[in-house]
């Protein structure tokens, strides 16, 4: 397949196809499809990242069920031999394991979120970039106004998410601290 | 015990909620800005804020400051990436009660709301 017809299959479904000749947008425009290329990518990680937690929580529905059933199982008055409450037992235990597993996952999810606001960071210095070597060739022309909220703490903090890792904890005791001592 | 979760994220939201259900909570409302969190907490019977800190429209450090005025006892938790130490410090100026750096884990959040409605 040639790029025309790539073009041509984006077209159809929508999508403007990138620019042939590098360097044929504006500044501005060149900003302005890379924040919403991020956008898009931010969001199809989040709603893949929430089908994988469909998959996860129908995962754990289905232990539960299995718990259950074998619960009742183990009430059974053919299922009172020693070796087979035994068998049961580990069955149940066996469960509980994939029960963490599958909560372990879930948990391991925020990378998402995490990677959603690194990514927002990579824009606001793209914006930094954009703005200084505009500034360099005089043209006048300046970023569009703040898109993405973590933009706008970056500028009032001066910092950015997890550019420093601070003990939490330590900081929490030390100013409840201070506080009950004033 | 009714629990407001703010956070733009709708999969942190989820694992917020999933979590809170495994240790005991499962009555949550959700906001995904904290001008959608003022209007749920106005709805009333909220008794604890979980809150991000970066949202678009409204951000948790301006949600939790716009909280105190109107309510100075509630406990809220925040829940974010941001983990410089003047952020930290910042936050619990504004009126944040705790404050948790992601990724967490259901142990850590276990803790910091019990040690919050202890």
């Amino acid at each position: 397949m040639d790029q025309s017809e790539i073009d041509a299959l984006l077209k159809a479904a929508g999508t403007q196809p990138a620019p042939s000749t590098p360097g044929a947008l504006a500044g501005h425009e060149v900003e302005g499809r890379v924040i919403s290329e991020i956008d898009a990518v931010t969001a199809v990680t989040e709603r893949e990242t929430n089908k994988v937690m469909d998959q996860l929580d129908l995962i754990s529905q289905l232990v539960n069920r299995q718990q259950t059933l074998i619960t009742e199982v183990m009430k059974h008055s053919g299922a009172q031999d020693p070796a087979v409450q035994e068998a049961i037992h580990q069955i149940l235990s066996a469960a509980k394991d994939i029960q963490d597993k599958v909560f372990g996952a879930m948990d391991l999810m925020q990378f998402q979120d995490i990677t959603r606001q690194k990514l927002e960071r990579i824009v606001f210095h793209l914006r930094q970039i954009h703005d200084y070597i505009v500034e360099l060739l005089g043209t006048g022309l300046k970023s569009e106004g703040e898109r993405a909220s973590i933009s706008r703490t970056i500028q009032n903090t001066g910092t950015t998410p997890d550019e420093k890792k601070a003990d939490a904890d330590a900081v929490v005791e030390e100013f409840l601290r201070s506080k009950n001592k004033g | 015990m009714k629990i407001l979760i703010v956070d733009d994220s709708s999969t942190m939201r989820r694992i917020i909620i999933n979590t809170l259900s495994r240790i005991g909570y499962s009555d949550v409302v959700e906001g995904d800005n904290g001008k959608s969190g003022l209007e749920k907490l106005a709805q009333g019977g909220i008794e604890m804020i979980i809150t991000d800190w970066n949202m678009p429209e409204m951000d948790g450090l301006e949600f939790v400051q716009t909280v105190r005025t109107q309510n100075a006892a509630i406990p809220i938790l925040m829940v974010t990436t941001n983990a410089a130490k003047e952020d930290i410090v910042q936050a619990l100026q504004s009126g944040v009660n705790n404050y948790v750096v992601k990724p967490f884990t259901p142990e850590t959040l276990k803790e910091k709301i019990e040690s919050l409605l202890g």
